[in-house]
């Protein structure tokens, strides 16, 4: 996929929105995230390029943040908080159930490529309305096996939310450089 | 019922999130009466008189705050902290869903007292639909005149900026926010220099929460002193409650500041579910150290709860029935601590691994009585040594609870599995 | 300003007291609490803090007591106040150095013994001195980095070594401004990286070893070469440019192991280009001249003892003297020549043989006086402008870049870097007004620079210049008159002589019929066929020369010269400093060394009390009759400016 001179223009208007080019980073690394699906190395170099920054600079502050892909995902992007006020209404047995529905563990992405998922000790701010997840950005809350059936069904046969403003999710742990801490739980 | 509403007075109205409905409720008004009646100076002094503090988590006096930055040091900054990922913490996503042109109401109203031209939100990457309804906020509140330049017939100008973060709990950091907005990594700053001083772009910038710019349109409307007249004596106002866990009715209840938690957990939590009792709950969120059913009385006021050795820090109250495993819960919170460590400084970054390497093995009953030694010695190797207070604060839960249930945590030591949960599915059996 | 009638507590002096462990000092304002403690001797453990980059105060291994303070500090980020009563030798501060090297040990592998930091790393240093006695942490549950990757021809890294001071990002940031290594990732996951893996380019890599402290960033060059307790020291200067950046020679036994910077504020601040630092091995190159000989025309070469070869080249160069006159020999010295060699190949050339014929390079520097010299390296950062004209300075002098960074971006200089033939004029107006201008140069464009700095001066600026020479000791042939038109000093001389090349080619012609030259290999590619024409038409060629080739091949007497590293004595930088450089290896020829040699062929011309021959004694010879240099001593700088102009 070659980025179009639409992603140049958008991460021109961001530049254009800030007192200082180099704050819109974040906004430009999402314009390369929905063009792309992940953070590639071409488009750090674009964002690097319009924004007058080092393209090291880009590559540091992409990978600080969890919400940006290093490597291509699926095409959804789901997430189980498991931090402690989920936990304590069940989080652990909805990622239980989750992976049992997508047949894949937390941290990979599905043998058909439409979930990448992992259960992820992060807070999501839905912590009145547990236990809950995040699927390409919007919450579902108060989930119960029924409903997690109903809307896995429901997305999983939808295309990847590219356009407009809809980013992929969440990865939990950042991947590539080091080698991940083992894995618990 | 004890509820006293003045953020959330107007929620659940239909189409409050559009600029015609919140101008019919009174939207904007406080921002046409500061920009008519106050000088920015006389509105400093304004908040200053209503006492606000900060609904961040610190409890720092709003007034103050801003009387911090030097005068004729311009450009400024005002940045809304929007970066809520404190666990346990939702409020801040209730009140941009609920009504995003309050915070964009109050957020220029602080412009107007600072005299900032440039305002931003930074929201968490994870509220993306937050995120869209409050730039659409911003836009349509930018074509009815309340953003730009000459507001509403004023001389005063000024533009706001919605930017989304990407998943880093560090930016709630103030100085790291400020790096985050820069577009730099999201660590935190050495202070001195004090963002007041050299914040955002090396200038003067004041960092305020949402729940904090929410509460100005009201300050504004109804007079400082009213607004000093409502709470308790230190604490003024009133604040959202975000209540999870074991309890029957979970989500946010906004209440006046003084009113014992016992009120919020039994009129509007509406108690323990299932009929269970409470052991244990957390206020302020997943930094506060945990607090017992003995506290349960305490006014929800900042210096009652600092006093019996917690905060309210963030407003969350996350309440915990007798099931509950708190090595487990202590487990959750430092992962959470160390997902989220920067790895600026070395005794957050690699303190929060060992501590939660260490956890791990206690919680699934491996680890052996000098590790749990250990555990209370690493946590008194990094708190107060760390570079900011996230590497600090991933020892208070932990500490806290080894504390409060000694004896759950010693009877881990060694025995192979989760004790509290082996009872549990013990009797679960039994019944 | 105080009130006469009641004195002030504190002296009005800019300095502020403190207390360190009972210590007091009176330091100045704006001091840090870790240098107030190194003031008073009390040693601070650092990481992150160095002394050319901002604080960052990441590692907390200075965390240090401050009374009236919650929480401890970090020593490196806490300016001193009045009355700061500071304790760095309490229980609390110690528990927490230990805490920290706990941290900072938990996911560092245990691999001292093949480590090429070992023996001079800092987390083994302070964890021997404060650390814990073991480690708490189970090795199993260590996180793992990938080891050895190479991020340059010249660097490696292993991730799992690095301790994330942040020196190698801030160097990168701060030093260089290159931006080649940033963090990448975040948490226990950070790690040091380049974009997208590419490799290093920058000029500059090879400072990153010597600023990490630990073993993370390696020399390639130097890998598993060495142990640091094996190397030998020698404090020198590196020959690979006329800039004069400090090194040690590392050496153990016969081979140069590398170059390490030793830090002059004035000259590097501590930073090598690449190319002087790894330069280092190749001083080990063994191909030599290592016997004297005689060479008859007829080609036969008898090898000989130096001394027979001395008196037979000053019997044949006197011989020509008496039947052409002095005018028939010519002296030709390269810049690797130290002072002391080139003032006695000056004095034997004008005062023994009586020709004006001596130059150390080929072609003519009209107008040469003191005043080209005047700006000094550090003096840079004192300019409210320096130009720069054309790329020539600094890829001449690469080190010079980081200066110009540094007062560009630390002191606020405007550094004008112009095309060579930039408009004198358009200069001039840009800078118009400001008080100190700096106009640096490369000696192939000093008349240029002689324009701009003239119509810069014309807008009321004082205007200092800096050329920079060719050559490690291109400055000091200068200053000692090894020049046809100028006498030591810059004096002029009363009859103008030949340059470098009209020697050759005079010698070519049969015009010139002796011929002295003290390294004149350093000019076999720039003379090409002239130099060996030269060589076979003259009477007679001495030549003292370190390796063979034209030169050591053709001159009729042949003397083993030393490599700059082998040899002592002193040379000059750009800026006129006068540094002392040391023998690091053994030498290659059991001749003695060049001051010797001369002073031999001295004497043999009819020198009387020249002195003692060796490097120490020539020098205070050289410096009795040159009050700069005497003036300059060793790391002083000799300044001639107002010097007459030829």
């Amino acid at each position: 996929m070659t980025l179009s001179a639409e992603v140049r223009q958008a991460i021109q208007r961001h530049k254009d929105r800030y007192p200082h080019p180099k704050s819109a980073i974040l906004p430009a690394l999402w314009e390369v995230q929905h063009a792309e699906a992940y953070v590639s190395p071409e488009g750090m170099r674009l964002v690097a390029e319009v924004l007058g920054v080092a393209a090291s600079d880009v590559q540091g502050v992409a990978t600080f943040y969890s919400m940006y892909f290093q490597k291509p995902p699926g095409r959804h992007s789901l997430l189980v908080c498991v931090n402690a006020a989920c936990a304590l209404r069940g989080a652990d047995e909805t990622a239980a159930y989750i992976e049992r529905k997508l047949g894949t563990p937390p941290g990979t992405t599905t043998a058909d490529g439409a979930f990448t998922w992992d259960a992820t000790i992060e807070c999501l701010g839905g912590c009145g309305y547990a236990p809950m997840m995040q699927i390409d950005h919007h919450f579902h809350e108060n989930l119960t096996p029924d409903k997690i059936d109903h809307i896995l069904e429901r997305v999983g046969g939808e295309p990847a939310p590219h356009e407009g403003h809809a980013a992929p999710s969440t990865p939990s742990a950042p991947s590539g450089g080091g080698k991940p801490p083992k894995r618990r739980r | 019922m004890a509820e006293y509403k003045l953020l959330t007075k107007d929620f659940g109205i239909e189409g409050l999130q559009t600029l015609p409905v919140y101008e019919r409720t009174g939207g904007y008004q406080g921002l046409r009466k500061a920009l008519r009646d106050f000088t920015p100076e006389a509105l400093i002094e304004e908040v200053k008189t209503s006492q606000i503090r900060g609904r961040g988590g610190a409890g720092f006096p709003t007034g103050m705050k801003w009387s911090f930055l030097p005068k004729d040091v311009f450009p400024r900054y005002l940045c809304c902290n929007a970066d809520e990922s404190e666990p346990g913490c939702f409020k801040d996503r209730y009140l941009i869903d609920e009504s995003p042109h309050q915070l964009v109401e109050g957020l220029l109203i602080a412009a107007y007292a600072l005299q900032v031209q440039h305002a931003f939100v930074y929201i968490r990457g994870e509220y993306h639909d937050q995120r869209i309804l409050l730039e659409q906020a911003v836009e349509e509140a930018r074509a009815a005149g309340y953003i730009g330049t000459g507001i509403l017939g004023s001389d005063f100008g000024c533009d706001v900026i919605v930017h989304g973060g990407a998943g880093a709990y560090i930016c709630g950091e103030e100085t790291a926010l400020i790096s985050s907005l820069e577009g730099n990594r999201g660590e935190p700053r050495l202070k001195p220099p004090f963002p007041a001083v050299k914040g955002l772009y090396g200038k003067p910038t004041v960092v305020n929460n949402v729940e904090t710019l929410c509460n100005l349109p009201h300050i504004v409307n109804n007079g400082g002193e009213w607004f000093a007249g409502i709470g308790a004596e230190k604490s003024r106002g009133t604040r959202l409650w975000c209540c999870s866990g074991h309890i029957e009715k979970p989500g946010v209840y906004e209440m006046e500041l003084g009113r014992p938690i016992r009120e919020l957990f039994e009129e509007h939590c509406g108690g323990m579910w299932k009929g269970r009792t409470l052991k244990a709950f957390q206020p302020g969120g997943g930094s506060m150290q945990v607090l017992l059913p003995e506290h349960i009385d305490l006014p929800l006021d900042m210096d009652a709860v600092m006093k019996a050795g917690s905060s309210l820090g963030a407003g969350a109250m996350m309440f915990m029935d007798e099931t509950t495993c708190l090595v487990n819960v202590s487990m959750r919170l430092v992962d959470f601590y160390q997902h989220e460590s920067c790895g600026k400084c070395a005794p957050c970054r690699e303190g929060t691994y060992f501590e939660s390497d260490l956890m791990h093995k206690l919680e699934a009953g491996r680890a052996t009585a000098e590790e749990l030694a250990t555990l209370t010695d690493i946590c008194d190797n990094m708190n107060g040594k760390c570079f900011c207070p996230l590497g600090d604060t991933a020892t208070w839960f932990v500490m806290s609870a080894y504390k409060a249930f000694r004896d759950e945590f010693e009877s881990h030591v060694g025995a192979g599995q989760c004790p509290v949960q082996a009872r549990n599915r013990a009797a679960s059996v039994a019944a | 300003m105080s009130d006469a009638s009641t004195p002030p507590q504190t002296p009005d002096d800019g300095l502020v007291g403190v207390s360190i462990d009972g210590k007091e000092v009176r330091v100045a304002k704006g001091t840090l609490v870790l240098d107030a403690a190194s003031a008073v001797g009390v040693h601070i453990p650092i990481y992150c803090a160095h002394p050319k980059m901002d604080p960052v105060a990441v590692c907390r291994m200075c965390l240090v007591q401050i009374e009236k303070m919650p929480k401890q500090q970090p020593a490196c980020a806490t300016i001193v106040q009045e009355g700061m009563v500071v304790h760095t030798a309490t229980d609390a501060v110690a528990k927490t150095r230990e805490g920290v090297l706990e941290f900072l040990l938990l996911n560092h592998p245990l691999d001292c013994p093949v480590c090429d930091r070992g023996g001079e790393c800092d987390l083994q240093d302070f964890t021997l001195r404060y650390g814990p006695e073991s480690s708490r942490f189970p090795i199993t549950d260590k996180v793992h980095f990938d080891k050895a990757v190479p991020l340059s021809d010249k660097i490696e890294l292993d991730q799992e070594r690095c301790i994330l001071c942040w020196r190698c990002v801030r160097y990168y940031d701060e030093i260089t401004g290159e931006k080649e290594i940033v963090l990448q990732q975040r948490g226990v996951q950070t790690a040091v990286a380049t974009f997208n893996s590419e490799p290093l380019t920058s000029d500059f890599q090879g400072n990153l070893p010597e600023i990490c402290p630990v073993g993370a960033l390696t020399h390639r060059q130097y890998r598993f070469k060495a142990r640091p307790w094996d190397l030998q020291r020698t404090k020198s200067v590196c020959p690979e440019c006329s800039y004069g950046c400090n090194v040690s020679i590392d050496s153990r036994e016969l081979e140069v192991m590398r170059f390490a910077s030793r830090d002059n504020p004035f000259v590097d601040d501590m930073w090598l280009c690449d190319r002087g630092r790894y330069s280092a091995t190749s001083w080990n190159d063994t191909t030599r001249v290592r016997r004297a000989a005689i060479r008859h025309k007829s080609g036969d070469t008898r090898e000989v003892q130096h001394a027979e070869a001395v008196a037979s080249a000053a019997a044949q160069i006197k011989r020509v003297v008496d039947q052409h006159g002095p005018t028939a020999v010519g002296f030709l010295a390269s810049p690797q020549s130290t002072n002391e060699e080139l003032w006695l190949f000056q004095r034997i050339a004008r005062q023994l043989i009586g020709t004006p014929h001596i130059d150390h390079q080929l072609d003519a520097f009209p107008d040469l006086s003191g005043a080209e010299h005047e700006l000094g390296i550090a003096e840079t950062e004192e300019c409210n402008a320096v130009v720069v004209l054309g790329p020539e300075p600094e890829a001449n002098a690469p080190v010079l870049t980081l200066r110009l960074h540094k007062a560009e971006t630390k002191k606020g200089v405007r550094v004008l870097r112009v095309d060579a033939t930039a408009d004198a004029a358009q200069l001039a107006s840009d800078v118009a007004g400001l008080a100190l201008v700096g106009v640096i140069a490369d000696e192939g464009d000093r008349t240029r620079a002689a324009e701009v700095a003239g119509a810069l001066a014309r807008t009321n600026t004082l205007v200092k210049r800096l050329t920079i020479t060719r050559g490690v000791n291109g400055r000091g042939a200068k200053d000692l008159g090894v020049l046809p038109n100028l006498l030591p000093g810059y004096r002029p001389a009363q009859r103008g002589g030949k340059t470098g090349r009209e020697i050759l080619q005079a010698a070519a012609a049969g015009q010139i019929k002796a011929l002295v030259l003290l390294g004149g290999g350093h000019f076999a590619d720039a003379a090409g066929e002239l130099m060996l024409t030269a060589l076979r038409a003259v009477d007679v060629a001495l030549a003292i020369e370190t390796r063979p080739g034209v030169v050591a091949d053709n001159a009729g007497v042949v003397i083993p010269g030393h490599a700059y590293v082998e040899k002592a004595g002193s040379v000059t930088n750009v800026e006129g400093r006068v540094q002392r450089i040391r023998q690091a290896l053994p030498p290659a020829t059991r001749t003695p060394l060049e001051t010797f040699v001369l002073m031999m062929l001295a004497t043999d011309l009819g020198a009387e009390d020249w002195g003692k021959s060796d490097p120490l004694s020539v020098n205070h010879a050289m410096c009795a009759e040159i009050p700069a240099y005497r003036q300059a001593g060793n790391g002083g700088r000799a300044i001639f400016s107002g010097a007459g102009v030829a």
